[in-house]
């Protein structure tokens, strides 16, 4: 048992977090939020430059042959900044997808425009009723003419498609001697592709996809016939792991705030946070992250080692759902009023707490996972 | 970083499995929830002082190992799985041993450490630090130790002393400086005494569990020699609770009903779906999943806390926050057990009808200790606002 963290860690957590104080400060943020694009063009090309947008892919294709541990932290950056971006659906999903199924010919012409911030990539993950269904999923592929298919079906909560130079989205091929789901790369602009921009609560941009009899090239099947679920399923647990960096990254501005509030604001002729009641509940905040930061930093290590993770991954997902949430109700509780109104950020890190949550895996499923590790 | 052990560290917690496979084997104990610091038995305190288990992290020069606390924190772990009857030494090593290194006399050390880290006859303690009025508010201690010559004379009352009846010496915390004006937290002093010192009395108080585990202990004009004292007169508190820093966060505080915990799975797994409604089974997967999680991330919490001692650390707030933690993780598991077995989690063990070796009705009774004792919960969470977070006292 060793806690401490590497000095190649340590350099990535630095350089991020003062690239994001500077580069991402909540004014800037909330800018950035209200932009057609949702995200920064210029920051994207700064990250570029800083090699994080291929951080994990291979040298050979521009990447930066980081590990899974320093994707971790600067996940975790990005999460306590709540950077709007795709860096989540483009480096974290798509770069690793592609690099994992794809062939040479594909990796070579997409990976180095992805990683240079000249194309993005997104992935459809979840199906119109809303869950991850890359194991068998409602979206059809029918065969036509030419090796040619047609989609058809409904994908929710896509994130940044508009922007989007590729969707990576898993299909079932109608009549297929394999009945393995099977990974597509569809061009946005495709005719039968309806992209239709939600409301939701981070404000994050996020569209649902309507296909209806949409063509696709059959060479642009990715992995093979009847792979795409077992592609999708290798790197579904790094995915999963990365998504907790950035809620752990959420808590602990959420932490910092709401300790700073409570030294500040003075009720009854003394400090919020001179009350034994207030202290308690700092108290139930401070266990939220800490034990949060050990669960999923286990996890990210299990993984970044190639170690058996199944059991340590849901426990870290089902936990880190759950302390965040709790950490963003004691957050707004302690904050009062101003916590409630649109200038203050609470609200930004309690709605990201939400819909982290409701991504790779409610605490119900990951704790149904922990007793099927226990047998029970 | 790394979250696995060493090859080392494993091969040596093989080496205690296989020590306690073969003790459990010839009939020395048998594993089963009740009271960890119970009086214990010194022949089996003996066998690990064989093996250099006792005192294991204090320096050589003092009989110690010089091992870290995570090794120190593997070992624990195998004890307390299998609840392993260490009562007899466990204050003395867990408590009195890294006290007396820090802030004991030479002769306390020569004449205390090496017989402790033997299991030598004659070593056991116990520990008295809470009064009828000083329970959380330890400060507030009023049992005095007045000076007399080349001697300290004791008045006063200590009360919930755990094993006092069987101890042999007692670590107390009592008043030095009288003066109604002096710092309530500079006015006290760490004493060791002999409890055949004539004056004392020790009445057992009969607990909830229905054991005389805990006691009353009486005072009246006992003489202690001077050379007793423990580091300076009047820098007590200060001792006490720089100490606590070290001792709060051990696995006892997570594994004193894991047995139960065990056999609860194991009860589950043995358990035929078809005879139980799919409905409850799928509630009981998932609150014993949560338990588990509690249990992995309260292991992770002890282990941090270990390693951060060998980083040369002191683990004020996460000692506090582990023992927080650990122990209401502990409370969740017997209300737990006792809602999937239902009405028989009553009925004590000696009886066929008894569930889960009667480990559960022994750890409902033993269940709302779990979190008083060596500080209450809410203390815990205080130490952790006001020390850890910095929130202000006033």
């Amino acid at each position: 048992m060793d806690f401490g963290m590497d000095e190649q860690t340590a350099i990535v957590r630095d350089t991020a977090r003062k690239f994001f104080r500077e580069q991402c400060p909540s004014s800037r943020m909330r800018e950035i939020l209200a932009t057609e694009e949702g995200y920064s063009p210029e920051m994207w090309r700064q990250m570029a430059e800083l090699g994080w947008l291929g951080l994990v892919n291979d040298e050979s294709y521009g990447g930066s042959g980081g590990t899974l541990f320093d994707l971790f932290t600067l996940v975790e950056e990005m999460g306590r900044a709540l950077l709007p971006s795709p860096f989540f659906c483009s480096s974290v999903l798509s770069g690793p997808l592609i690099e994992e199924a794809g062939d040479q010919d594909l990796k070579k012409a997409l990976l180095p425009q992805m990683i240079r911030g000249e194309k993005i990539l997104t992935v459809a993950l979840l199906g119109g009723e809303g869950r991850p269904d890359f194991d068998d999923p409602t979206l059809r592929a029918h065969p036509v003419d030419g090796g040619r298919y047609e989609l058809t079906g409904t994908r929710l909560l896509v994130p940044f498609a508009h922007v989007a130079g590729g969707i990576l989205v898993c299909a079932k091929i109608e009549g297929a001697a394999s009945d393995g789901p099977t990974l597509f790369l569809v061009d946005p602009n495709t005719d039968g592709l309806e992209c239709v921009p939600l409301d939701t609560l981070t404000k994050e941009r996020t569209f649902a996809l309507r296909f209806n009899r949409a063509r696709v090239d059959g060479d642009r099947i990715v992995g093979g016939l009847g792979q795409g679920g077992a592609h999708m399923g290798h790197i579904w647990p790094k995915a999963t792991v990365l998504k907790c960096a950035e809620m752990l990254g959420g808590m602990e501005r959420v932490v910092e705030m709401t300790v700073a509030h409570v030294k500040e604001r003075h009720q009854f002729g003394r400090p919020l946070g001179a009350l034994q009641a207030v202290h308690h509940a700092c108290f139930e905040m401070a266990t939220c992250l800490e034990t949060t930061r050990l669960v999923t930093t286990q996890a990210a290590w299990l993984l970044s080692q190639g170690l058996p993770a199944a059991k340590d991954l849901a426990m870290a997902k089902a936990w880190c759902n759950d302390a965040y949430k709790k950490c963003a109700a004691i957050g707004h509780q302690l904050h009062g009023a101003i916590g409630f109104t649109e200038e203050h950020d609470m609200h930004l890190y309690s709605q990201h707490a939400k819909a982290s949550e409701m991504t790779f895996g409610t605490s119900w499923h990951h704790r149904s996972r922990v007793a099927d590790e226990l047998g029970i | 970083m790394r979250f696995t052990f060493t090859e080392a560290q494993e091969a040596f917690r093989a080496e205690v499995r296989e020590f306690l496979r073969s003790e459990i084997e010839a009939g020395t104990f048998s594993t089963q929830c009740g009271d960890l610091i119970q009086p214990g038995s010194r022949e089996f305190s003996q066998k690990l002082a064989e093996r250099g288990w006792i005192g294991m992290t204090w320096p050589r020069e003092y009989g110690g190992q010089g091992r870290p606390y995570v090794e120190k924190a593997i070992l624990m772990e195998e004890l307390f799985r299998v609840q392993a009857p260490i009562g007899y030494h466990f204050l003395a090593d867990r408590q009195v041993g890294p006290a007396l290194i820090h802030f004991g006399s030479e002769w306390q050390k020569e004449h205390f450490l090496p017989r402790i880290v033997r299991a030598d006859e004659g070593v056991a303690f116990c520990l008295l630090f809470s009064e009828p009025n000083a329970g959380s508010d330890l400060a507030g201690v009023t049992a005095t130790a007045v000076r007399d010559g080349d001697d300290y004379i004791v008045n006063g009352q200590k009360v919930w002393t755990s094993a006092a009846h069987a101890a042999d010496y007692g670590w107390l915390l009592a008043k030095t400086d009288l003066d109604s004006s002096a710092n309530r937290y500079e006015s006290a002093s760490e004493f060791i005494v002999d409890m055949k010192t004539p004056g004392i009395t020790v009445r057992p108080i009969v607990n909830m569990a229905g054991q005389s585990h805990f006691n009353e202990v009486f005072f009246e004009n006992a003489r202690i020699p001077a050379k007793s004292l423990v580091g300076e007169e009047n820098a007590g508190f200060k001792q006490i609770m720089a100490q606590m820093d070290y001792e709060r966060a051990g696995l006892e505080r997570l594994m004193q009903n894991y047995p139960l915990f065990e056999q609860l799975k194991q009860h589950l797994r043995d358990t035929d779906p078809s005879e139980t409604p799919e409905a409850f089974r799928a509630w009981a997967r998932d609150q014993v999943a949560q338990l588990e999680i509690e249990y992995g991330i309260g292991r992770l919490l002890c282990y941090h806390t270990a390693w951060t001692i060998d980083q040369g650390k002191a683990p004020t707030a996460q000692a506090a926050m582990c023992k927080a933690f650990c122990t209401q993780y502990e409370q969740r598991v017997n209300d737990m057990a006792s809602q999937i077995l239902g009405p028989v989690c009553q009925i004590r063990r000696g009886v066929a009808w008894s569930p889960l070796r009667g480990d559960l009705a022994e750890s409902l009774l033993w269940g709302p200790s779990y979190t008083l004792q060596g500080g209450s919960v809410e203390v815990l969470k205080n130490i952790v606002a006001l020390r850890g977070l910095g929130l202000p006292r006033k």
